[in-house]
């Protein structure tokens, strides 16, 4: 029976594949009188199911390990018709009913975590459903414009009406996405959601956001270009979410140095990735979204993986701060392959799929001419080495700091059998930078209207600015390792294995098992001396909620002195309000 | 501690030490030869500075003496060092530590004792808590005596080592690796309980190849 | 194919050999300055045999192991991604393969692996250095990208060829056309050379020699290879990009020379930076210049216009 149960729960994550291989056309009804739903599978939705697809699957795997827990699993299943909903929607009301039910069945996924506590419940809960009653009021706001819910560009949108409607949508959708100030929910629920379940929340639930974000032009007529003006080479209005998806960028990638939890830096780093996304999305150029897409594409694949494999490395040693860990590299070697891959992607190094998404979005910029905001982009995928670095070399190198991490074992089949396809996936597309433009991302291009970025061959990525070859650099870097591995073994002499872990240069003295020798929390700690960085770090979006509640709170006060005890208060308050709307009306045309 | 035995220090110990050396006569390549002539054109120094000698050092690397011409420059940790400079007295304290690196060095290396004391003890020559003889303890290389000796004194000594290794032959590691066990009797003697654990030496036994 | 393969091994050597000269070369021209004759200009290659020849090496196991051979295939890859020459067949690797993105990313794909190595040696003074040096890079990348986003956006491309092509006799030289680039990626480039003041990073007295602490033998051979081959590869690129490339080996080494003398010129009369001080002066001058520059250069003709 739970056999059977797991299978077809199994049967059920691979949904959005199916529904990507079978679905053609698209389904209409009416709802009621004058209002028709509509489901569709356009092509930026069509990117957005194979992330899903992607996903869904290799996340199921881990939460089917024994004991399952039942609650979750359907939660789950309830969770990916929610976001299939979503996708396929081709009018607001089944977006809006695919967005609540993401929004609530990862909620409740959420809480089945025994660490969640009340705080972080409730910011998640508070968050999301400001952005879902946001993206309702945009929807309402819509819908009194063209008197429709089809997704569809408007026809001619005033001023006011369009920058409602952007107010409204971008609002939630940056909610979703999380960028600065908007963010705060993020790292503690990534953190204390159940382990296999981050995974999914960063890799698919925040790409909701991004599509919306890159679906939101489409509502406009020449998709915002002319709107505001033009900055440069680029989109005035663009300029500005491109400096907030990189301040958040930039800001989030020194938090995530300063995290002493695994959970935690790949949440803040989780941020920082969309916050990139972002700001492509704001240079809104076809380069721009090619970079876009592929981050989002990138992002899914490296923060699945490495939230997988950090998941198995709590499992199996019960421990997540970084000053606990180390030296799993003997004892897990799998997940140090899957982190390593992981990062490497996250960092957006050369030969990875990472280094091509980040290219695509640098030329997009030096493109844009917006020269500023790269460099400060180039501030946050440089400053993102040091989390890196942190995220391997804590846990796995180094020596081992708890009882927990001398004995762990690697993880089990559930947890590696994922990783592993990712890091395949991940080298793939890392040697052929141009399989993904040809497949996923350039019908997308081309179903938006945008010139698309086209591909000589599957082994090059090329761009008007110049391009690189995969394959090529991939084949000189192996055989270059070869060649040096082979002429130093080819050289005289021996090598000896050190006889301890302990056996270190340590200026003569002989380090035991009590000397501290793990430098996994302390390190990043001595970046606040930078004064940037230290003001940085000292900032907090707390005091600016705390205000907010204040001014609330305050405001409600002061309502609640019109709601006294005395009938005859309220009368008077009736009148004056008859009598105020009297002479409005009178004003305004007479009665 | 330093223990009187049936036959004290030199008197029995010195010929076993001064054996080898041109003793063995090694066939050596046009390739050896240019491997220990590159050798001796760059030696990087490990000065263990403790005792008063160190302040004998730095001129030598300074404008004046400028030892960098004979491509002797220093190296920041043992594993990068050549050669290993005592720079006078060794206290049972300090030579734990000159036994630790001088047992991280990488091969080949060599050791210098600069002035008297690590000759015979000098000036501490009764005093409870100083290593009479060095190399007892570690092999020495080439001893520059005098307390102190100048740095052209030391400068001398280098060129001197440089000298013998481009002679090739044996050095005093080589000895170090065949006498191990009669070197760590005499460490454990002096040390004692402070003794370095075994790891940091049993590959000698091993052949320590990884 | 055979081409190639010549080509690279080409291109291996000159910038090795390069490389030990012009080492030579700094730390002789270092001892005259202090009035000290200095070693002679062979030194380096002296240094660098005298550790591949180490009949001892230790390891810490196969991930220290693979870090020196992980950066010496970096540094052979930036090698050979980098254009030497103009106009010739000769001496241009893979270059026509990849862009100027590609390479600078590519400087820094070795150091991490090392990086790895560093960390699986298990001494935490190794990566206090590794650390440092991380955020010296953080603090040095955002003037020097910028100062090459001023050259690509001025040549609106990414590939170093047509850059290099565009720069057809000395009024073009980018030096002469874009001069505030390059005063923005100089100091930068000078850090990138792990040079003084910005050299605290692998430094001999600083935390212990930083990420180089366990290292030794025929490893440390490897890793100075890799720094001296790196050094050149940088040098030429900032000669590809600033100096109008070179059409012959002779040429390309007096400019990459000259371009040393600047650099070397500059790092030996100053005193060493702390980290947190090097980054901090990264972002003030060298950006601050890159910034005025932006706005000279890219918002003031479009509002004109």
């Amino acid at each position: 029976m739970s056999a059977m149960l797991r299978l077809l729960f199994f049967v059920v994550s691979l949904s959005p594949t199916l529904l990507l291989v079978t679905w053609d056309g698209s389904l209409s009804w009416a709802l009621i009188d004058g209002i028709r739903l509509h489901l569709t599978l356009t092509p930026l939705a069509g990117f957005f199911l194979t992330l899903l697809a992607l996903a869904a699957p290799l996340v199921a795997l881990p939460m089917l390990r024994r004991p399952c827990d039942w609650p979750s699993l359907v939660l789950y299943v309830l969770l990916l018709l929610g976001m299939q909903l979503l996708l396929l929607a081709g009018d607001f009301v089944s977006f809006f009913v695919g967005w609540e039910v993401m929004t609530w069945s990862s909620y409740l996924l959420l809480l089945r975590s025994s660490r969640a506590d009340m705080e972080t419940s409730q910011s998640f809960i508070l968050f999301n459903l400001a952005s879902a009653f946001l993206l309702l009021a945009g929807i309402l706001v819509f819908f009194s414009l063209t008197g429709d819910f089809a997704i569809r560009s408007l026809a001619e949108p005033s001023l006011p009406q369009a920058l409602t409607l952007l107010a409204l949508f971008g609002l939630a959708f940056l909610i979703k996405v999380g960028t600065l100030p908007l963010h705060i929910w993020i790292p503690s629920s990534y953190d204390q959601a159940p382990d296999a379940f981050s995974a999914f929340l960063s890799g698919s639930v925040s790409k909701m956001g991004v599509y919306g974000l890159i679906l939101l032009p489409t509502l406009f007529p020449d998709a915002l270009a002319s709107f505001a003006g033009r900055f440069l080479n680029g989109p005035a209005f663009g300029y500005l979410l491109a400096w907030v998806g990189v301040i958040t960028s930039v800001v989030a990638t020194f938090k995530a140095i300063s995290q002493e939890d695994m959970k935690r830096l790949l949440a803040y780093s989780s941020i920082a990735q969309v916050g990139y996304i972002t700001t492509a999305v704001g240079v809104g150029s076809s380069l721009a979204i090619a970079g876009a897409l592929y981050l989002a594409l990138v992002h899914t694949l490296v923060k699945v993986l490495l939230f997988i494999s950090v998941a198995g490395i709590v499992l199996q040693t019960g421990q997540r701060q970084f000053k606990d860990l180390g030296r799993l590299i003997e004892r897990m070697p799998i997940s140090f392959f899957g982190v390593l891959i992981g990062i490497i992607g996250l960092a957006g190094m050369p030969p990875l799929p990472g280094f091509a998404a980040k290219y695509l979005v640098f030329v997009s910029l030096v493109d844009a001419r917006w020269l500023l905001l790269l460099a400060a982009m180039i501030l946050a995928s440089t400053a993102a080495f040091i989390y890196c670095y942190k995220l391997i070399y804590a846990p796995f190198l180094g020596h081992a700091n708890s009882p927990g991490a001398k004995e762990a074992r690697e993880a089990p089949w559930p947890y590696l059998v994922p990783q592993v396809i990712l890091m395949g996936l991940l080298v793939l597309f890392g040697l052929f930078p141009g399989l993904a433009i040809d497949v996923l991302i350039d019908p997308v291009l081309v179903g938006l209207q945008m010139a698309p970025i086209g591909a000589e061959s599957w082994a090059k990525l090329t761009t008007v600015y110049g391009g690189y070859d995969g394959v090529v650099l991939m084949l000189v870097f192996g055989i270059a390792f070869v060649l040096v591995t082979g002429l130093f073994l080819l050289l005289r002499g021996r090598m000896r294995r050190a006889g301890s872990p302990y056996d270190l240069s340590f200026a003569g003295e002989v380090p035991t098992a009590d000397t501290p020798l793990h430098y996994g929390a302390g390190m990043g700690r001595e970046l606040r001396r930078i004064p940037l960085v230290g003001w940085i770090l000292r900032q907090g979006t707390r005091g600016f909620y705390l205000g907010l509640a204040g001014q609330m709170r305050a405001a409600a006060a002061l309502l609640g002195n019109l709601y006294v005890g005395r009938p005859q208060a309220w009368i008077l308050i009736a009148v004056v309000v008859l009598a105020a709307s009297l002479a409005a009306r009178a004003m305004m045309g007479g009665l | 501690m330093y223990h009187k035995t049936q036959c004290e220090g030199f008197q029995c110990e010195q010929a076993m030490l001064e054996v080898p050396g041109d003793a063995e006569t090694v066939r050596e390549g046009v390739l050896d030869k240019l491997i220990a002539w590159m050798r001796q054109r760059s030696l990087f120094v490990l000065a263990y500075g403790t005792g008063c000698g160190a302040i004998e050092m730095r001129p030598l690397m300074t404008s004046r003496f400028d030892a960098e011409r004979f491509g002797i420059i220093g190296a920041a940790t043992p594993r990068q060092a050549d050669v290993l400079v005592i720079s006078g007295y060794l206290a049972l304290k300090t030579l734990r530590r000159v036994i630790r690196s001088y047992e991280q060095m990488q091969e080949p290396k060599y050791v210098i004792g600069l002035g008297s004391c690590t000759i015979n003890g000098g000036m501490y020559w009764d005093s409870y808590n100083t290593v009479k003889q060095v190399d007892r303890y570690i092999p020495i290389d080439i001893y520059v005596n005098g307390c102190m000796p100048r740095p052209e004194a030391l400068i001398e000594g280098f060129v001197a080592l440089q000298q013998r290794i481009k002679q090739g032959g044996k050095a005093g590691y080589h000895q170090y690796r065949e006498n191990i066990d009669w070197y760590k009797a005499n460490q454990r003697k002096a040390l004692g309980e402070e003794m370095p654990p075994a790891y940091t030496y049993d590959w000698y036994h091993a052949g320590g190849v990884a | 194919m055979m081409h190639a393969v010549v080509d690279s091994l080409a291109m291996i050597g000159v910038s090795y050999v390069m490389g030990f000269l012009f080492y030579g070369f700094y730390r002789q021209l270092n001892a005259r300055i202090q009035r000290r004759w200095g070693p002679s200009i062979w030194q380096n290659f002296f240094d660098n045999m005298k550790f591949f020849f180490k009949s001892e090496t230790l390891s810490h196991g196969p991930m220290f192991f693979f870090g020196p051979m992980i950066i010496m295939a970096g540094a052979f890859t930036t090698v050979l991604f980098v254009p030497f020459l103009k106009d010739s067949t000769w001496l241009q690797g893979f270059s026509q393969y990849g862009n100027l993105i590609l390479i600078i990313y590519l400087l820094v794909v070795g150091p991490l692996g090392n990086a790895l190595a560093v960390g699986s040696s298990g001494n935490p003074f190794g990566v206090m250095g590794v650390t440092r040096g991380l955020t010296r890079l953080m603090g040095l990348e955002v003037p020097f990208f910028l100062g090459l986003a001023l050259v690509m956006l001025q040549h609106e491309t990414s590939s170093v060829h047509a850059i290099m092509a565009a720069q057809d006799g000395l009024a073009n030289w980018g030096i002469v056309t874009n001069p505030v680039a390059f005063v923005v990626i100089l100091l930068p480039f000078i850090a990138a050379q792990n040079a003084s003041p910005f050299d605290v990073v692998g430094a001999p007295v600083e935390v212990y020699a930083g990420p180089r602490v366990e290292f030794g033998g025929r490893l440390l051979g490897v890793l100075m290879t890799q720094n001296m081959m790196m050094s050149i590869a940088k040098l030429v690129l900032v000669v590809d990009l600033f100096l109008g490339g070179a059409s012959n080996v002779l040429v390309l080494i007096a400019k990459a020379f000259s371009l040393f003398l600047l650099t070397t010129a500059i790092s030996m009369v100053f005193p060493r930076l702390k980290t947190e001080q090097a980054v901090d002066f990264f972002w003030k001058v060298p950006l601050g210049i890159g910034v005025l520059a932006v706005i000279l250069t890219v918002w003031l003709p479009s509002w004109s216009a």
